[in-house]
């Protein structure tokens, strides 16, 4: 019992509800198996799905709310996973987002059985996955640091910082160009000078 | 004012509504503007306020004209609205004291909308007109535009625009109008029309570019992604042809491939190049290019391309090339050379010439394998050579009537060059105070120099590392070193040593000459062997006049009529030329050996030089009263501005010489742009006359009715049992950015009220629980990337017990992020699928909202408050605020603040969101933050060790272009 429990870990259940779903053609990428469970997909320890069709919902639009008001409070993360499979979504769309809200449901949207299969393999493999992907984080190289400070200024690229850097040695040598040096640079036109200029030269405080 | 212009005032007044007008570019929309504001100054007493919209103020001023600035106090600007004087005013700040009230639209009695082409029904100049309108059906609106281009490019976009700003005419004055030509024509400047050929090398980097262009442009058809029709060459050459891709790509911009994403952008640098290579010199030129191939890298399309290695041969065979001293020397390098001149077996004519005049010159010297070319521009030595002319001319004259030239009063004397960019005008100024060769030379000695800087500085760096470390090559060094190998690997090693030796030697003569007398050591420059063939070949410059103005300003027809017909009245000028050219190269040497006696030599050889860049958009010709002008590059709107300056002196006389390199894109693009224009006013023209624009029993435009009257009866009947009272209004709170978006108007029109402040937490705030973050599909995507977004949410997370991402798509786009076949197999941690994924796994108490348009959100924000409290102004800009600073009261935060400055400092490594606050009140700009010294940052910073890493990477010497 012990290795079945250790499959169930690594698996994502299936409640018996969901059988005949194309969507569980493309979980491909973990396991599943079919459970007596409320949800229709355990994700995890503390998340779970549910699985809306919008044209099921425009046909059964309580549906959703029982199915939610089944789930209790059991799991952190609730995702009602909504396949957007109709052209006139407004309407539809509408009452789900309003539902999911109120009832503190995350809202994710997929375009086809593909995409929607992909969520919930995705979540499950992400279980115990760190946010570094998705946090602000650069590479610690000068060049990536510099690029990533001065691309601040609008319409300035990686050619420019490139040129900047060269033209004056280094950031303090940029931040302290005159206009004239600035314009002095190839590639570095009129608007983008005064840019620069004003972002280096404009106190940061306007009024004191 | 013209006579065409006084008519425009007239048509533009007859209309009680106010009106569109459309002018061709270059013709002025100030004078129209100032009438304007003329006609509203008292007397009579003027019944309201003249806003005028501009995002930037446009170089326009009256005595009784002033600016809202936005840092002024609210209550201030409460109290100008009531003046009933004109101000400028951005329509951001417009539209927050209209929603608060402190601009009572029953003040207003007149909007001008600068750069109406922009406007849409989305846009924030349409929600300005809405709520004054709504308000004041009284109000005039006249919007102006000098772009018509820009006004064709989508369905019935004048008409929209037209109804955005309730007008019902629209004027429409091509240059090619009747009355404009006749006003404009009637005492034209005598033009003088100079085509002045390209170098070999110029038209071989001209004719690769367009190779590569048309390249990318196939790669890009087969994309089956878009319309063939407009990717044309020519189109390839307007900046408005990136917009022509970017509109049908738009759409799916998203879903598009990694390579033809970077299609689009290597166009756009393949355009720049085209572009610069009549701007720039040749040392310039392939400086730009080291850059654009250090940054760009591998990952561009274009630099792989066969044409384009043609591109960088040809660069560099325009600044230097090298020999082998005597073969058996180096075998390794006469090999190099031998593959290069195979590799470049067809353009061999043009290289030969190249290897003959070197290897001739460098008998002279053996033992270096470095040969400059230098080649100068054509036009440089053109300019020079037509400014020594022009003097020659007036010293005749002025012989002839003893000083009766000077009837025109004494400003006549100036010249104006006109060129498109402050660069070129201090490398022209250079030239002409200095002498060319020497522009050129000191180029070519930066460039040197810039080399020898690299260089010394990875090596210090690689003993360093070596010192440290153990390993050497091992750490990060070793990886980027590597990466710029990979893609300088079409340069070869040799090369690279030989342009080092080069730039040591220059090196050293400046150390040398430093304490030495300036003059030998310019002596030593100009005898280095220069291979400069533009002094050797005469210069095949055909001049040609006419008389006729309308061949060569307005349409273009001068291209077949003028080129290679020499007049011959005009004849004996070349001869000239040629006498001062000869004149004009001792005059060089003693110019540059005696800089301070140039003042005296000068003035008899060159008259009086004012530089003009075209960007800088100054109205100088008015200022400078010009009677000669030089267009060096020719710009469409620029030489309409010299038509209007002559046609408002008409005694005056005037003369304008055009520089074209003969059969460059520069005058195909010249060209193209006046066709442009014109097409562009024939089908407004159409437009017009089949225009139907609804008005209501008044007269008046409709569309205007208050949308409080609308919700009102909705609510009445929708929500009976609903617990809202009659009258009360919901409310959203919205950040003052949002405004740049159009959510804040269309919530506007769907009878909300809105409360614009500065949020530190979100973009709206809908109920006391309720604040959400608004992402269109292109930030989202970006703000994931960046790492924004966790930041955003997080804080959300942090101070509301429901936080929203709203994902709005866009009407007019696809709502989706991609097709199932585009899924892929893996999971795929750069798939926006796993990064919503990873955000909803850490942020569960994050909702999410899937818009499929901005109509769409404002509908969902409306149903979700439904039950809800009203969100609570004065908490929801205390949010995320830290209390310690708490002087933030007034809502002009934004204003206040150099954002984009604060925003650049805090990505600076060692500042911190602890720190950044105590960094602004210690020093006042980012300048003064680059000269503070180590010790008062720690102060100001807290810490020794943050306060050594921003002051290290300050001062880190920038090393770019390793090789």
């Amino acid at each position: 019992s012990t290795s079945t429990s250790t499959v169930n870990r690594n698996a994502i259940l299936v409640s018996h509800r969901q059988k005949g779903n194309p969507l569980l053609k493309h979980v491909r990428n973990v396991k599943w198996v079919f459970a007596d469970v409320v949800c229709d997909y355990v994700l995890g320890d503390s998340s779970c799905a549910l699985y809306l069709s919008l044209r099921y919902h425009l046909l059964h639009p309580e549906y959703l709310y029982f199915r939610i008001k089944e789930l209790k409070k059991n799991f952190k993360l609730r995702v009602i996973l909504c396949h957007v499979d109709v052209v006139d979504v407004l309407k539809p769309l509408l009452e789900v987002t309003r539902t999911s809200i109120l009832h503190e449901c995350t809202l994710l949207c997929g375009w086809s059985f593909e995409e929607c299969g992909r969520y919930l393999e995705t979540i499950k493999v992400y279980e115990n996955k760190s946010a570094d992907n998705i946090r602000e984080h650069m590479d610690n190289d000068y060049m990536s640091r510099l690029n990533h400070a001065l691309t601040t200024v609008r319409r300035v690229n990686k050619t420019d910082v490139i040129t900047l850097g060269s033209t004056f040695g280094s950031l303090s040598g940029i931040m302290d160009a005159s206009m004239e040096e600035l314009a002095r640079c190839p590639g570095i036109g009129e608007a983008k000078v005064k840019r620069l200029y004003d972002t280096f030269h404009e106190p940061f405080k306007r009024v004191s | 004012m013209l006579g065409y212009e006084e008519e425009i005032m007239a048509e533009l007044l007859s209309e009680s509504s106010g009106g569109l007008v459309v002018l061709s570019s270059g013709l002025r929309l100030q004078t129209l503007v100032t009438s304007l504001i003329s006609l509203h100054s008292p007397p009579p007493p003027p019944t309201g306020t003249l806003l005028i919209l501009t995002s930037s103020p446009p170089p326009l001023s009256h005595p009784l004209l002033a600016e809202i600035p936005g840092d002024l106090l609210s209550s201030h600007r409460e109290s100008l609205y009531k003046t009933k004087r004109s101000f400028f005013v951005t329509p951001r700040i417009l539209i927050a004291d209209l929603l608060t009230g402190r601009c009572e639209p029953r003040d207003v009695s007149g909007i001008v909308v600068m750069d109406a082409h922009r406007v849409s029904d989305t846009s924030k100049e349409a929600f300005v007109v809405r709520l004054v309108k709504i308000k004041n059906k009284e109000v005039r609106v006249w919007g102006f535009s000098n772009r018509p281009q820009a006004m064709v490019s989508g369905f019935a976009k004048v008409e929209r625009i037209m109804l955005c700003l309730g007008v019902r005419k629209i004027h429409l004055w091509p240059r090619f109008q009747v009355q404009v030509s006749t006003d404009l024509e009637k005492n034209p400047p005598e033009v003088v029309d100079i085509r002045v050929p390209m170098t070999l090398a110029m038209k071989g980097i001209q004719n690769a570019v367009l190779g590569t262009i048309d390249a990318c442009l196939k790669e890009l058809r087969g994309t089956n992604k878009v319309d063939v029709e407009d990717l044309t060459v020519e189109n390839g050459l307007f900046k408005s042809f990136d917009e022509i891709v970017r509109r049908q790509l738009d759409p799916i911009w998203h879903t598009l491939g990694k390579k033809t994403r970077q299609l689009v952008a290597d166009l756009t640098t393949l355009r720049k190049l085209a572009d610069y290579l009549v701007r720039y010199d040749a040392v310039t030129y392939l400086k730009y290019l080291d850059t654009l191939r250090a940054s760009a890298g591998t990952r561009s399309v274009w630099i792989f391309a066969d044409s384009s290695y043609k591109i960088f041969e040809f660069a560099k065979r325009r600044v230097y090339q090298v020999v082998s001293s005597d073969g058996s020397k180096v075998t390794s390098n006469t090999k190099v050379v031998g593959s290069k001149k195979r590799k470049l077996k067809d353009n061999l004519k043009n290289t030969k010439h190249h290897e003959k005049d070197s290897l001739s010159s460098n008998d002279r010297c053996t033992g270096s394998l470095l040969e400059e070319v230098l080649e100068e521009p054509p036009k440089w030595k053109v300019l020079r050579e037509l400014l020594e002319e022009i003097e020659e001319k007036r010293r005749k004259h002025s012989l002839l009537e003893e000083g009766a030239y000077d009837d025109d009063g004494g400003d006549n004397e100036i010249i104006l060059v006109a060129c498109k960019d402050e660069f070129t005008c201090m490398q022209m100024e250079d030239c002409i105070t200095k002498g060319i060769k020497q522009v050129i030379q000191k180029e070519w000695k930066n460039y040197l120099l810039n080399k020898i800087d690299i260089l010394s500085l990875s090596k210090q760096k690689k003993q360093k590392n070596q010192e440290s470390k153990g390993f050497g090559v091992l750490n990060g060094e070793f990886s980027t070193r590597a990466g710029e190998n990979i893609r300088a690997c079409s340069m070869n090693v040799l090369e690279n040593d030989v342009l080092l030796a080069a730039a040591s030697k220059i090196e050293k003569e400046e150390k040398t000459s430093i304490s030495s007398d300036p003059e030998p050591s310019i002596g030593k420059v100009s005898s280095l062997k220069v291979n400069n063939k533009c002094k050797k070949g005469s210069t095949n410059v055909l001049v040609s006049r006419t008389k006729c103005v309308n061949n060569s300003l307005g349409e273009c027809k001068h291209g077949e009529s003028s080129v290679g017909k020499k007049v011959d009245n005009e004849v004996e000028s070349d001869s000239k030329e040629d006498k001062q050219d000869n004149v004009s190269i001792p005059f060089l040497q003693k110019h540059s050996a005696n800089p301070k006696r140039t003042d005296l030599n000068h003035a008899k050889s060159l008259p009086p030089v004012q530089f003009y860049a075209i960007d800088s958009g100054k109205n100088i010709l008015d200022m400078m009263k010009p009677s000669i002008i030089i267009v060096y590059h020719p710009d469409m709107t620029f030489v309409r501005e010299i038509e209007i300056y002559k046609a408002d002196n008409p005694s005056k006389k005037l003369r304008v010489y055009f520089l074209f390199y003969e059969d460059s894109t520069e005058v195909q693009k010249f060209e193209a742009s006046i066709q442009r224009e014109n097409r562009a006013f024939e089908s407004l023209i159409k437009q017009k006359s089949l225009m139907v624009i609804p008005v209501d029993q008044d007269g008046q435009c409709t569309g205007f009715s208050d949308p409080e009257s609308l919700i009102l009866s909705r609510s009445s009947t929708r929500k009976a049992g609903g617990r809202k009272l009659k009258g009360e209004k919901m409310q959203v709170i919205v950040d003052m950015r949002e405004f740049n978006s159009s959510l804040p108007n269309v919530i506007h029109q769907t009878g909300m009220r809105i409360i614009p402040v500065t949020l530190e937490v979100g973009d709206y705030v809908l109920s006391p629980a309720i604040c959400v973050e608004r992402k269109s599909i292109a930030d989202l995507f970006q703000s994931f990337a960046s790492g924004r977004l966790y930041h955003q949410v997080e804080m959300m997370s942090r101070y509301y017990p429901i936080p929203v991402l709203l994902i709005e798509f866009s009407q007019d786009k696809s709502f989706s992020f991609q097709s199932a076949n585009e899924i892929g197999d893996d999971v795929s941690s750069s798939n926006i699928v796993s990064k919503l994924s990873l955000l909803v796994l850490h942020f569960p108490r994050l909702r999410l909202i899937w818009s499929r348009s901005v109509h769409a959100t404002a509908e969902i924000f409306a149903s979700l408050k439904i039950n809800q409290d009203e969100p609570d102004e004065v908490k929801a800009i205390r949010v995320g605020v830290p209390s310690e600073d708490g002087i933030v009261e007034d809502d002009v935060r934004a204003e206040n603040y150099n954002t984009g400055a604060i925003e650049f400092l805090r990505r600076l490594p060692g500042v911190t969101d602890a720190n950044y606050r105590s960094l602004m009140d210690g020093c006042n700009s980012l300048a003064e933050l680059a000269d503070i010294s180590v010790e008062k940052l720690a102060e100001l910073m807290g810490g020794q060790k943050a306060a050594r890493t921003l002051r290290e990477f300050l001062d880190a010497k920038c090393v770019t272009m390793l090789r």
